[in-house]
């Protein structure tokens, strides 16, 4: 793959944005004549929209990325099923809520009734496909259908780790086989207890600490990592030259194929290249201050405030490689009749005393993530502004590919794609790990997004107030709880939700 | 055949009461550790499990401590035909054996009950090699005396004789966990 410097690529972009600025029609985006589509599923971990230059923040972080949507169609109100990577991915890959497919705990699996439920199983043999996830979860729940996966490279593949898990061995019973090894018997790290093998344990994650610890010659920097847990050390530059190698590859098959690429990057710990170090520093940026919610730690506001410096230098970091794979991948043909599909688990909070995602935390920046979807010769930008979630990612895939949509599917056809706007549709997301999968839901954190407002519902906590609403349109930024002002609309978001909830519940107690 | 060759099988030649009494042992602890280590997780399992997914961890889990106990095993003998090669009481080396395997996965145990979170890892790896050679210093002496000093001597023989029951309980169910291992794993 051409090596380009930041400003090559940035020019390029420019280019590439005046060329969007012509007056040329997308090309059809449905399945045309009878060969099924490319389809390339690009993830970013932990990718918060709120961060992106393209949806408005107020730092040029992602700009080439801005440069692709200007042939492409973009979301605007796109949410995540979920504020965790277990969750949000699960409803991404299965088109359900996550009070349906129940990967709803840290590490969880899909409910074993819908694991057939997915792309790789549903886009069938017509499809080449591939799979790779840095992050060893979402590795885990395509486990459940690993023989219906092609290629299918395990989480160290292209990183600075000298060996893979033990638990990839096991080829066939992918999923069991890493909460068996990765997460009790071998883990380099586990928070929560101690390693479950006292002898192979001891030696493996001797082995991998003293690997890790050895000072990596890098002049970049210091390598990104996944962590905790996990420890593998990876250099994004690497990571985006293997998905180019893989994606090039892919290209040069006969039958069409569908990627499902799930990036680490720009998840915590931010760790951007020396050369992105002093990027943003000192450029005024200081967004509105937050009241701090009773879920997070208290965490304190200049703590807050470098790790955002951090996480926003990480994704500029990240556009950069995004901008070089495009690239690549244009100039060499690989993206000839492929659908291009760019988005994120979950986002990244950086406000109200708390960093990170996951708990009971459900505000914007966590749940709404970016969706860039780039359909075969599209030469110019489409904006959608209809709230949407995750859920209809599955349906939108097995529409391009002319595949039925099973009724368990919660998810609909995206607009632009055959689905219709609807206006009055609710979008959930979801944050119930404190639950059993196997049990209703009782204890969780649930937004709903209808229209411009959104209604987060605390259920079973013993808070003051387990309500709140914002009308997003005018306050982007949710400091107005309307749940006293605005009584009607309230009062009706909150039975819609809670009768959602119970008719979840009501499923699954059968 | 040579002065050691002729010591390595009129002293060293380990007897079958001596290798079950050691390994049994060594059973006991490798699979006790696992299963005291699996209480942690297993409310967690229990969240997103099924009871028949949690029984295929724990198959994962004796098969590795199967591993896990011959290589420790192994690893004793070996210490007793390099470092004890020339300690020439046929009596002791059962409780020698015990001893060794004790402190090797006592350290190893202890090691990973101190170091557990992320923040320790530079510490857990700073501090390793002075660990084991302290472990080895101390240890080795301990492991040769201990073992002749007639009270420790019957504490170890009579903990090997009631670590025998595990062997009747873990090894079939080991059997068991590997059968099941290569079945979810067959194409």
């Amino acid at each position: 793959m051409t090596q380009l410097s930041r400003r090559d690529f940035l020019k390029a972009g420019g280019v590439l944005a005046a060329n969007a600025l012509l007056p040329k029609h997308i090309t059809s985006l449905t399945p045309t004549g009878g060969k099924y589509p490319n389809i390339i599923l690009i993830l970013w971990d932990a990718f918060s929209a709120r961060h992106l230059s393209l949806y408005g923040y107020p730092r040029l972080t992602t700009p080439n990325i801005d440069s692709f949507a200007a042939r492409s169609i973009v979301f605007h109100n796109h949410y995540s099923g979920g504020n965790f990577t277990t969750t949000g991915t699960a409803s991404m890959l299965t088109g359900m809520n996550a009070w349906k497919h129940r990967a709803i705990n840290y590490g969880g699996l899909v409910k074993n009734e819908f694991a057939q439920i997915n792309p790789y199983t549903l886009l069938g043999s017509d499809y080449y496909r591939f799979a790779f996830s840095q992050n060893p979860w979402p590795d885990r729940l395509m486990g459940q259908y690993d023989k219906d996966i092609d290629r299918f490279i395990p989480p160290s593949a292209y990183s600075l780790a000298k060996k893979n898990s033990p638990a990839q061995n096991f080829k066939r019973d992918r999923a069991l086989a890493t909460i068996a090894l990765d997460d009790f018997l071998l883990p380099v790290q586990s928070d929560s207890s101690v390693t479950g093998s006292a002898l192979l344990g001891y030696l493996n994650k001797s082995e991998t600490l003293n690997a890790n610890e050895q000072k990596i010659s890098y002049r970049g920097g210091t390598p990104e990592i996944m962590d905790p847990g996990y420890l593998i050390p990876y250099l994004n530059e690497n990571v985006y030259k293997g998905m180019y190698s893989e994606l090039s590859q892919l290209a040069a098959r006969q039958t069409p194929y569908f990627a499902y690429l799930h990036l680490y990057s720009p998840h915590f710990p931010y760790r951007p290249r020396n050369d992105y170090r002093q990027l943003f520093r000192g450029d005024g940026y200081n967004p509105v201050s937050k009241p701090v919610n009773p879920f997070s730690g208290g965490v304190q506001e200049d703590y807050i405030t470098t790790q955002r410096d951090l996480y926003d230098r990480q994704i500029a970091q990240i556009d950069d490689e995004f901008g070089n794979l495009i690239l690549g991948l244009e100039e060499s043909g690989a993206l000839d009749n492929s659908y291009l599909i760019f988005t994120s688990d979950h986002g990244e909070l950086f406000e109200r005393g708390f960093v990170g995602h996951g708990f009971q935390l459900m505000y914007e920046d966590v749940l709404r993530v970016p969706l860039i979807i780039h359909a075969p010769a599209q030469t110019k930008r489409k904006d959608v502004f209809t709230p949407c979630g995750n859920i209809d990612i599955l349906p939108t895939i097995l529409s391009i590919a002319g595949k039925k949509i099973p009724a368990a599917i919660d998810g609909k056809i995206l607009p632009e794609f055959g689905g219709q706007e609807d206006e009055n549709r609710a979008i959930f997301s979801v944050a119930a790990m404190d639950n059993s999968a196997f049990a209703p839901i009782k204890k969780a954190a649930i937004a709903m997004r209808k229209r411009a407002y959104k209604l987060i519902a605390y259920i079973g906590y013993d808070l003051k107030q387990n309500f709140e609403l914002y009308h997003l349109e005018n306050d982007p930024d949710e400091l107005n709880d309307l749940t006293e002002k605005e009584t009607k609309i309230f009062s009706e978001m909150k039975d819609e939700l809670l009768s959602n909830l119970d008719e979840a519940n009501r499923a699954f107690a059968k | 055949m040579n002065k050691i060759g002729i010591r390595f099988f009129t002293e060293k030649s380990l007897t079958r009461h001596d290798v079950l009494g050691a390994y049994a042992v060594i059973v006991l602890l490798v699979y006790s550790w696992t299963l005291i280590t699996s209480f942690y997780k297993f409310p967690s399992w229990m969240f997103y499990l099924t009871l028949g997914q949690i029984g295929a961890i724990y198959a994962y889990a004796f098969s590795i401590n199967f591993i896990e106990s011959i290589v420790t095993l192994a690893g004793v003998s070996f210490l007793e035909f390099t470092l004890f090669l020339f300690l020439k009481n046929k009596e002791e080396i059962l409780p020698r054996s015990i001893l060794a395997a004790l402190i090797l996965l006592g350290t190893a145990m202890w090691r990973l009950v101190l170091f557990q979170d992320y923040v320790d890892s530079a510490a857990f790896v700073s501090g390793e090699l002075k660990w084991w050679l302290l472990t080895f210093a101390v240890g080795a002496p301990a492991v040769i005396f201990a073992a002749k000093i007639k009270w420790i001597k019957k504490i170890l023989e009579g903990l090997a004789d009631r670590a025998l029951v595990f062997l009747y309980i873990y090894l079939p169910l080991t059997a068991l966990a590997i059968v099941v291992v290569i079945i979810r794993n067959i194409n």
